[in-house]
């Protein structure tokens, strides 16, 4: 059932998950009466509107129109409020987290080598943002070598949130934190609780969809929403997802098609990935209630014996 | 297909035996017409059977050389010497969709004002049943087929050939009516075959015990079609997970390449292929239907026919010839054990029945 609209104020504005960088796509800010249109149907439709911002200052008539209906606010973060941890935006993206401060969540949009390199970051940005979202940028390019060192990541940064739980503070990194939390899936959602309306006033399964291919649309404000195959965006239909407890896995649906040409099919990278993560969650789960009590109603994870569901159809075909 | 790209293939596969654990292996030669390139044939077998042996490969004495021809190259000399180089490995089906009539309907000569093939290939069946005995054929029908059925099929018999893989194309391509005209033709067909008593050593496979059943969602939740279990490599190189996903067999979408000689198979693309199942691609009342059991699909055609570039939303139109089908069929098989129980021959007919597989491609 769609919940949100992600409304995309110019072609330029912020990458905030796997969807490529801004490059060459060329300014465009989305017509005033698009934009009016556009919550109007949010409204009609009962949706939650995010607004997805440009990194340029926008009119006060802009701003007007915007805060017409409750929304919230993705922006880039200007690296001149790195430190002063001014806020004006619901999400924060950056392309860099070192001296990070914020009081909203942050969205941290990098490439594997860095991510590899930035340990230290990260524990600094745990103790000074409330959440740290990571995005990997190159999700597809992951070898054997780089999942070793991926897990070897996770391990440490584990141990440092450990530490901080045995301090008493709660912090928050989507790689680690949230599987502990979960219960059920909790992914992308693109084409199936999340939809994207772009400045051209058509919508799109997500931002990636629009910037790849703007023809690629499931609609538009005129005729409303044709999402054809839409029942193929659920976890459902999803043969290897809906039999998978990574629960905080991101399961891009941009990347799932990218990669495997099926909407519904992820890449042996996202799921070997979303693995490290969930055996790593485990581990912080498990030591942290060494410690006490932690989340008593959470069941324990798991121990698996595979990194990919993919290799253990057998078991569910 | 140039030599060296067959030998690059070949090398790909036998020098990735790891990633192709099966037991023995098919290597299938499909056309245009294999046997028109009959040399170069005989070079990529010939390479094959050495490089297994000198590579000790698991494969070795466990294959198959597998070829869909139209017959009219079958008595030629390199044809069959071919045949007597390599007879215990080979698996050939001539195509013969039935009288003459039929046949020429659809297989006709390039630049030859429409002549059509049957009298080229008719005249090889007697060498080619005399070779491989128990040989079938596999016909297809298609909307201006079908008054044709019965002639075909019986033809086919009076030729010799008892084993007969018949089935309706996927695409969508049926009138108003065919369901009907179709029903009336496969229950003439039927009540020939019973009278005549071919159902004791012959085949027609529009007659299946195990069709027109409903499907246990749960239980009975694989997919039909073997796309993506196979390797098909096209003429520069490339592969694909069959060759209705190559350029030239779609209609409208993209090819599905997933991979090349050069840079192996790109496995992410094989993933969708390997976790299909038959409830996630169906629609409704595909998954309700209680006459759900041998309805086929092709997934090219599936892919072809989507209304998005997927594998997974199922084409149904051959629906209506598939539950027309199931009633002939029912209609077949209460006839024939009727007889059989009046004549109290029904044991012994359990007892010999050969087991007919379903078409699957």
């Amino acid at each position: 059932m769609l919940q949100y609209l992600i409304i995309l104020l110019d072609k330029e504005s912020v990458s905030f998950c796997s969807t490529p960088p801004k490059g060459e796509r060329g300014g465009g800010l989305m017509p005033l009466e698009t934009l009016r249109q556009g919550i109007r149907f949010g409204m009609m439709e009962n949706l939650m509107i995010q607004y997805v911002y440009p990194d340029k200052e926008l009119s006060k008539e802009y701003a007007e129109v915007i805060e017409s209906i409750d929304h919230s606010k993705i922006k880039s973060l200007p690296q001149s409020l790195l430190k002063e941890g001014r806020m004006d935006a619901d999400v924060w993206v950056t392309e860099s987290i070192k001296d990070i401060k914020a009081e909203v969540p942050v969205v941290w949009r990098t490439d594997k080598q860095n991510l590899f390199n930035s340990e230290a970051d990260i524990v600094c940005a745990l103790e000074n943002v409330p959440r740290l979202n990571v995005v990997l940028t190159d999700v597809e390019t992951f070898t054997d070598e780089d999942f070793e060192k991926y897990k070897q990541l996770l391990s440490a940064l584990a141990k440092h949130i450990e530490k901080l739980y045995v301090e008493g503070k709660a912090p928050q990194l989507n790689l680690l934190t949230d599987r502990m939390m979960l219960q059920k899936m909790n992914n992308c959602g693109a084409g199936d609780t999340t939809i994207t309306l772009a400045p051209n006033g058509k919508f799109y399964v997500c931002p990636a969809f629009f910037y790849e291919d703007e023809s690629d649309s499931i609609g538009d404000l005129e005729n409303g929403l044709d999402i054809k195959n839409k029942q193929l965006y659920k976890l459902e239909y999803a043969p290897i997802c809906r039999h998978c407890d990574a629960y905080q896995c991101k399961r891009c649906i941009w990347l799932n098609r990218k990669t495997t040409l099926e909407v519904n099919t992820p890449s042996h990278e996202q799921c070997v990935l979303a693995h490290l993560e969930r055996n790593a969650s485990r581990e912080l789960l498990n030591n942290i209630r060494k410690h006490g009590t932690f989340l008593p109603e959470q069941e324990d994870i798991k121990e698996i014996d595979y990194l990919d569901p993919f290799d253990k159809r057998d078991t569910w075909q | 297909m140039t030599w060296e790209i067959a030998k690059q293939a070949i090398d790909y596969v036998l020098n990735n035996e790891q990633e192709f654990r099966e037991e023995s292996v098919t290597w299938d030669f499909i056309g245009g017409e294999p046997f028109l390139e009959i040399d170069l044939i005989d070079k990529i077998c010939d390479y094959i059977k050495t490089e297994m042996y000198r590579r000790n490969h698991h494969w070795f004495n466990s294959y198959r050389f597998s070829f869909s021809t139209n017959g009219i190259n079958y008595h030629t000399e390199k044809v069959q010497n071919f045949i007597k180089k390599n007879q215990e490995h080979l698996s050939i089906g001539i195509t013969i969709d039935g009288t003459k009539k039929k046949h020429d309907l659809n297989r006709i000569y390039k630049g030859k004002d429409g002549k059509g093939s049957y009298d080229d290939v008719v005249k090889n069946i007697p060498l080619y049943l005399k070779q491989f005995k128990n040989a079938g054929t596999k016909v297809t029908i298609s909307s201006p087929d079908i008054p044709y059925i019965i002639e075909s099929v019986l033809h086919l018999y009076k030729l010799g050939i008892k084993d007969i893989h018949i089935n309706c194309v996927f695409e969508d391509v049926w009138k108003d009516g065919d369901d009907i005209l179709f029903e009336e033709q496969l229950l003439s067909l039927a009540d020939v075959i019973i009278c005549k008593g071919y159902y004791k050593n012959h085949n027609c496979s529009f007659f299946l015990e195990t069709i027109g059943k409903p499907l246990n969602p749960k239980t009975q939740n694989t997919t039909w079609c073997g796309a993506g279990q196979m390797l098909a490599i096209d003429a520069t190189g490339n592969f694909y997970p069959c060759m209705r996903f190559a350029g030239y067999s779609l209609r409208s979408k993209k090819p599905i390449i997933i991979g090349n000689i050069y840079d192996g198979i790109d496995k992410n693309k094989l993933r969708p292929f390997l976790t299909l199942d038959r409830i996630t691609q169906s629609p409704k009342e595909c998954i309700d239907c209680e006459v759900a059991s041998g309805c086929a699909w092709c997934q090219g055609e599936n892919y072809d026919a989507a209304e998005t570039n997927t594998i997974y939303q199922r084409a149904t139109a051959i629906c209506k010839m598939h539950k027309a089908r199931v009633r002939a069929n029912n209609y077949y098989w209460n006839k024939l054990y009727r007889k059989l129980e009046l004549e109290g021959e029904r044991e012994e007919f359990e007892k010999n029945k050969c087991e007919v597989k379903p078409e699957i491609c």
